[in-house]
């Protein structure tokens, strides 16, 4: 059997929710040996194990939302997943990642080891458990049939300059994550913006629960914090290559491991993370036969979707062309969808 | 065996799987330890060679089903990686066809550029190729900084010298530019380029410059491979010819030895950079593959020549490199080869489809530029105009001029209204240009907008290029219409072509002065009185102005100046030298061919708006310049003599004619007489009659009213072959089939 290419896309945080509760019970019950080194890790920090929280009867917002036990949570999903595509059927040309996904795109990489991956994910996803700063809102650019919106880009484009003129106000785009946009920023400017972004799409503006203001100046301070905690010998070259926020590619045999990790805790901490770039040089730089879309959760899906249409992939134009080839013949795999996950196993 | 892209492939794979050595010239290479290329710049360098030779591979691959054009290939030439990596985003690069590898890491300091992807879609000519947009396989691009180029033959030359020019010099304006002072140019050209005349006025222009201690931080870089197609250069011709100059400091290094490459590029980078002086970096490549898809090497070069080739080929040497420093086993390197063969053949298979340009309105569509870059200016205020103009402000305001000097006002107002914009010219500097047009602007504008250039046409028109590539709007004069022609490809094949070739994202906006046409009293001869505009008129996205007096001259300089600063667009102002005096129409004294200068910046004359004077159903003369001129005299003479009502249109503009409301205007009348000064064949008069019969519903008894095809003659002889009040009377007066008195 020929090998189909694909490149593999982590997610990031907020994906695991509600439904995801019992993800890790349901596919990983297998993986004892790796959630087991993640949880001996935690217990050492006095942190929950998160096969103990992915066994709870009811979702909690306490405990499964903050980030100290959230990052751990779906890094245990993700990776899991990761080990679980069939390297028979699928030869793994890239990998990237959303936001956080970026530490758990470098795990499966071989950039971190799965001690460094768990110290570094854990230790970010913990850095705010004192007081989040600030957080995150999201806000679409883009129609309810995926089409870019002139619109309402103009719309964000002004409310960002007006709240930013406000004194003690500060707001920023922290993700470009397909037709959305994550706008990271303090407190006083969120509000500011869910009052005043002119209410879209039945649910947005809203903010994300539990997340700091990620891919901001704001988190420079928690950034530099990071460098003096964590050295430049938790990361090495990637096995396979990376795509970055920026949508650099990491090569296996040219990457020097100060700068991925000056990289890892530096400007991907502060700077706005272009998730949407990352997929473009996926499909474009890569070529690949699918895009494999880890778990846990199901939200990745839409941003990817829309990376695909903006860039006129395989002649995508809206929702409709991309729930066709889904059907068709799926081209991008999400591994918590029980069907396409057959397909990658 | 002729597929010699299958022989270097298996060349390299067998190097690496051990079944084939290396000669000991090949394994002998620079000591990496004591470069400053750490091992995994090295390393990065290799897989940017890689990709450049698969590419070259795949695109001969594409070729054989029609799936690729224009193959020709930068096998051989892939240490110009270097270049990529020590060059800075900022510096612009014009490239040599051969650079792919430089493209592509240059690409690889800006994250998030698709440069297989985009590479691959130029290869295609796929409509999603970013640079041209499936017009044709350059190497450039916006996001890189790399002003597209085709088949150079060193003709992006002497625009690099006006980029390099254009650094300290928008610095010392205060105009927003491309590049930042901290900028170096860089151009690249082969060994046989280097003998081009464009090559050698470039040199000589850099040289002229430096020479003066006048900034100009730019590398030269000559990749030299040896031959020419298939002429050899000379043993060490590069190095004999461009050593000695004492301007131009000289650089050279083994293009196959990446680490020899990257300390001799470094040097020269660095060298331009600090001292804001021009370098040449000769860096010695070989030719692989032959000159381009189509040819047969075989023909000129044995085969043993060309074995020889690919024994020096800089991925086996650079291999040798990563190997002999422990970086990368065999093994590894032969996986990474493979890894991108296979990753570039499906990016091919993704890329390489007939998503081609559909029609001549799409191909055509950015070949005028078209998209407002930058704002419209206000008009410099009274009292900044009263104090530029000086002693000439009353003059300005309240006294009759013939278009010589209402040109000179004009170009005072718009370089007061527009910052960027530079005069640059023989002469045209203290003298005031050879018919004293640009008189006393270097006075009110200083030496740094109002400069002389070298007498060479081609460094004239090279430098204005440049200078507009970084966001000035260049103002050269031409001497004479004559002396065009020697320079004429650096408006054909460069100016003219950027926007089209870059799909409307660079420009190169400007306004060439250019005094010409015949008629001079006094001031004869062949060059100085040239009627031959054939060359301006079949330029598309060129804009030839002609005006025929001085009001529509201040008006329409005043279009093209705003809409070079504001579009990019390149027009060519065409000024009949013979009407620079001029002050009188018909009698002594009249001043009729006189006006005042119109104040109001703003008044102004659109492109293709042509000009009507009265009305006649009997017979209309359509003319321009010196024409319309004679044409005015011969309508009073008519008048009084024969009582003949004739109608006159003034074109103002040769190119860009809106052709359907002009027939619609020659329609009217029941004849028409072209009047045109150059030479009957290839003059626009065809051109008229031939859009008179494609528009013209009732085609008019149309006759022809030319110069001779003839050269001009000195003396009074220049009047027999060209155009005359009388013969312009004579023509009317046959045409309207009356008999002379």
């Amino acid at each position: 059997m020929t090998k189909k290419t694909a490149v593999v896309i982590c997610p990031g945080r907020g994906t695991y929710g509600k439904a995801e509760l019992g993800y890790l019970q349901k596919y990983h019950k297998n993986k004892k040996h790796f959630l087991g080194q993640l949880d001996f890790f935690r217990a050492e920090k006095g942190q929950m194990s998160i096969q103990e929280l992915d066994a709870f009867e009811n979702f909690s917002i306490k405990d499964h939302i903050p980030g100290e036990n959230s990052a751990s949570l779906i890094y245990g999903c993700s990776y899991s997943d990761y080990l679980d595509i069939n390297t028979d059927k699928f030869d793994i040309v890239a990998i990237t990642g959303n936001s956080m996904g970026w530490y758990i795109a470098a795990a499966c990489a071989g950039a971190l080891d799965r001690g460094s991956a768990i110290n570094i994910i854990n230790t970010m996803g913990s850095s705010q458990k004192d007081g989040l700063i600030g957080g995150q809102i999201v806000y679409p650019v883009v129609n309810t049939d995926w089409t870019k919106s002139e619109s309402l880009n103009e719309i964000l484009e002004t409310k960002l300059k007006s709240v930013n003129l406000i004194p003690d106000h500060e707001a920023y785009i922290s993700i470009h994550f397909g037709g959305l946009k994550v706008i990271g920023g303090n407190d006083l400017a969120l509000k500011w913006l869910l009052k005043n972004l002119p209410p879209e799409q039945d649910r947005y503006p809203f903010r994300l629960p539990g997340n700091a203001a990620f891919h901001t100046p704001l988190l420079k301070e928690t950034s530099d914090h990071a460098k003096t905690i964590m050295g430049a010998e938790l990361l090495s070259a990637p096995k396979i290559p990376l795509i970055d926020g920026t949508g650099k590619i990491w090569q296996p045999y040219s990457t020097r491991s100060e700068d991925i990790w000056d990289y890892t805790l530096g400007s991907q901490v502060y700077d706005t993370y272009d998730f949407s770039k990352s997929i473009e040089v996926a499909i474009k730089e890569f070529a690949p036969d699918h895009l494999i879309i880890t778990g846990p959760g199901m939200t990745l899906g839409g941003a990817v979707a829309q990376s695909l249409i903006k860039n006129d992939y395989k002649g995508l134009k809206n929702k409709e062309d991309f729930k066709q080839i889904q059907i068709d013949n799926p081209y991008v795999l999400a591994m918590a969808d029980p069907k396409q996950r057959q397909l990658v196993l | 065996m002729f597929d010699r892209a299958k022989v270097v492939n298996d060349n390299f794979c067998n190097f690496l799987n051990g079944h084939l050595e290396l000669s000991k010239k090949n394994l002998t290479c620079s000591p990496l330890e004591k470069s400053s290329l750490s091992q995994n710049e090295l390393v990065d360098l290799l897989e940017t060679q890689m990709m450049s030779r698969l590419l070259d591979i795949k695109s001969r691959e594409l070729r054989k089903t029609g799936k690729s054009f224009y193959t020709i290939a930068s096998s051989g030439h892939e240490g110009l990686s270097v270049v990529g990596l020590v060059s800075r985003l900022s510096d612009m690069g014009f490239l040599h066809y051969r650079d792919c590898a430089l493209v592509i890491q240059r690409s690889k300091k800006l994250p998030g550029t698709t440069i297989l992807n985009d590479l691959l879609c130029s290869f295609g000519a796929t409509v999603k190729d970013p640079i041209s947009g499936g017009r044709h396989k350059v190497l450039g691009s916006k996001e890189l900084f790399l002003p597209p180029q085709t088949s150079t033959i060193a003709s992006h030359l002497p625009k690099a010298v006006g980029a390099a020019l254009s650094i300290s010099r928008s610095k010392d304006l205060g105009v927003e530019s491309e590049m930042p002072g901290d900028a170096v140019v860089f151009c690249t050209f082969g060994d046989a380029s280097l003998n081009h005349a464009s090559s050698q006025t470039s040199l000589n222009c850099a040289h002229w410059i430096s020479y003066q201690n006048i900034p100009l931080p730019l590398v030269f870089i000559c990749e030299d491979n040896g031959i020419g197609i298939s002429v050899p250069s000379p043993t060490e011709w590069v190095k004999n010819s461009q050593s000695k100059s004492h301007s131009i400091k000289y650089f050279e290094c083994d293009g196959l030895d990446l680490v020899d490459t990257f300390n001799a590029t470094n040097k020269a980078f660095a060298y331009a950079r600090e001292w804001k002086k021009p370098a040449f970096l000769r860096i010695k490549t070989v030719r692989l593959l032959g000159h381009a898809g189509s040819d047969i090497e075989t023909a000129y070069r044995s085969i043993s020549q060309i074995e020889l080739s690919e024994e020096q080929d800089p991925l086996l040497k650079s291999a040798s490199i990563v190997l002999q420093n422990e970086i990368l086993s065999h093994a590894e390197i032969l996986n990474m080869y493979e890894q991108l063969k296979n990753r570039i053949d499906r990016i091919a298979r993704d890329t390489i489809k007939h998503d081609i340009l559909k029609s001549a309105d799409q191909i055509m569509e950015p070949i005028t530029p078209n998209i407002k870059m930058k704002s419209s200016l206000p008009t410099a205020c009274e009292e900044l105009r009263m104090k530029t103009f000086g002693s000439d402000w009353e003059q300005v305001k309240n006294v009759v001029h013939p278009m010589g000097r209402l040109i000179n006002f004009a170009l005072t107002d718009l370089m007061l209204q527009y910052p960027g914009t530079v005069v640059l010219g023989e002469d045209v500097a203290k003298k005031g240009g050879v018919y004293h047009i640009t008189a006393k602007l270097e006075k009110r504008f200083g030496r740094k907008r109002v400069f002389n250039s070298l007498l060479d046409e081609t460094s004239i028109l090279g430098t204005a290029i440049g200078l507009a590539h970084n966001g000035l709007t260049p103002i050269p004069e031409i001497q004479f219409l004559a002396y065009i022609h020697n320079a004429q490809d650096q408006l054909r094949g460069e100016a003219a072509t950027l926007s089209f070739f870059s799909n409307n994202q660079f420009t190169n906006g400007m306004v060439i002065r250019v005094a010409g046409l015949a008629y001079q009293k006094g001031f004869g001869g062949h060059y100085h009185n040239d009627n031959s505009i054939a060359i301006f008129r079949d330029l598309p996205g060129v804009t030839l102005a002609c005006p025929s007096n001085g009001e529509d001259a201040v008006k329409m300089m005043r279009t093209c100046v705003k809409e070079a600063h504001e579009f990019g667009k390149v027009f060519v102002f065409l000024e009949p030298i013979a009407l620079y005096p001029i002050r009188d129409l018909h009698d002594k004294g009249d001043n009729e061919w006189c006006t005042k200068y119109p104040m109001n910046t703003d008044e102004r004359i659109e492109i293709g708006d042509f000009h009507v004077q009265g009305e006649s159903r009997d017979l209309c003369i359509v003319s321009y310049g010196n024409g319309y001129f004679l044409s005015q005299q011969a309508k009073n003479i008519l008048q009084s003599r024969y009582k003949i009502n004739i109608k006159l249109i003034d074109l103002r503009w040769l190119t860009s004619i809106n052709e359907s409301a002009l027939c619609a205007e020659l329609e009217k009348s029941r004849r028409v007489l072209i009047v045109d000064e150059c030479r009957r064949s290839g003059s626009l008069s065809e051109g008229i009659m031939a859009m008179m019969l494609d528009h013209c519903t009732t085609m008019p008894e149309t006759k022809r009213l030319c110069g001779h095809d003839s050269y001009i003659p000195l003396g009074d002889a220049a009047n027999l072959v060209l155009p005359q009040t009388e013969d312009i009377i004579d023509a009317v007066v046959q045409l309207l089939g009356r008999d002379h008195d």
